[in-house]
């Protein structure tokens, strides 16, 4: 397996743990996406936050802003 | 043809994608993978294809065929429409009761229609819809994305006026209710969003 996984995806266990995650990515201007959970992942919120590899920290320090999430993982 | 991936050793979602694909390449496959839980995904994601997942453990790794079979999911059976796929777009939210939610859920829509099949032939965006299409819009990428594999977007152009949206029109092209009415009339079928 030669790919890179160019992107990260926050998971949630609820829309609005999603909604307020989002709102800490725009205060905190890192260019993101909201798209659906992939199939082959199960959470129980149905989007999940698509943002770039490289951005990790910085996600990492914005939802510790009073963000909640399940888990930060590549997305495939 | 089968098609041999070696799995072992690679993180979930890995050894999903890799036999994904290869089953949308039209491969019967051999997937080895060394855990259980890539097993379980691997044979959940393969029978939501409509394939066959056979599994044998040997030597501490789980050796997974991957069989096309007659339930395989095929172009045929989506009901076939006579005339082009309509989807239209009302309002900038998906569904109606929060519009916060309904934000976010018209994000992950536009986001999965551009890669999933079928895809539509004619997107219409009127109303609080053609918000999607202007300057400041969180789906533009998603758009121009749709509109590269020839998707038509046809954008109310009385709506872009009435929201004072007119030069800020930036994925589709302005259209008028002619166009609109002609398109959704002459559909093989109109999705409402």
């Amino acid at each position: 397996m030669t790919e890179t996984t160019p992107f990260q995806i926050v998971l949630f266990d609820s829309t609005s743990e999603a909604l307020l995650a989002e709102k800490l990515f725009k205060k905190a201007s890192i260019p993101h996406k909201i798209i659906p959970v992939p199939r082959h992942l199960s959470s129980d919120c149905g989007v999940c936050i698509r943002f770039s590899s490289p951005d990790t920290a910085r996600v990492r320090s914005a939802l510790a802003e009073g963000g909640t999430f399940r888990d930060i993982t590549p997305l495939g | 043809m089968t098609h041999q991936i070696d799995a072992r050793g690679l993180a979930c979602p890995q050894p999903v994608i890799m036999t994904k694909k290869a089953i949308e390449a039209g491969k019967d496959c051999a997937v080895i993978v060394d855990n259980e839980a890539a097993r379980d995904n691997v044979c959940r994601m393969a029978k939501s294809q409509g394939c066959e997942a056979n599994v044998e453990e040997r030597g501490g790794c789980f050796h997974i065929r991957v069989t096309r079979g007659a339930g395989r999911k095929t172009q045929e059976s989506v009901m076939p429409a006579t005339g082009p796929t309509v989807v239209v777009f009302p309002s900038n939210c998906m569904g109606k009761g929060d519009n916060e939610l309904g934000n976010i859920l018209i994000r992950a829509f536009l986001h999965t229609l551009s890669e999933i099949t079928p895809r539509p032939d004619v997107m219409i965006f009127f109303n609080a819809g053609v918000k999607l299409t202007t300057d400041g819009s969180e789906v533009l990428e998603d758009l121009h994305t749709l509109e590269e594999t020839g998707i038509r977007l046809l954008v109310c152009g009385t709506c872009l006026d009435f929201f004072g949206l007119k030069d800020r029109l930036r994925a589709g092209m302005v259209s008028n209710m002619y166009d609109i009415a002609e398109t959704m009339l002459s559909a093989g079928r109109v999705v409402r969003i």
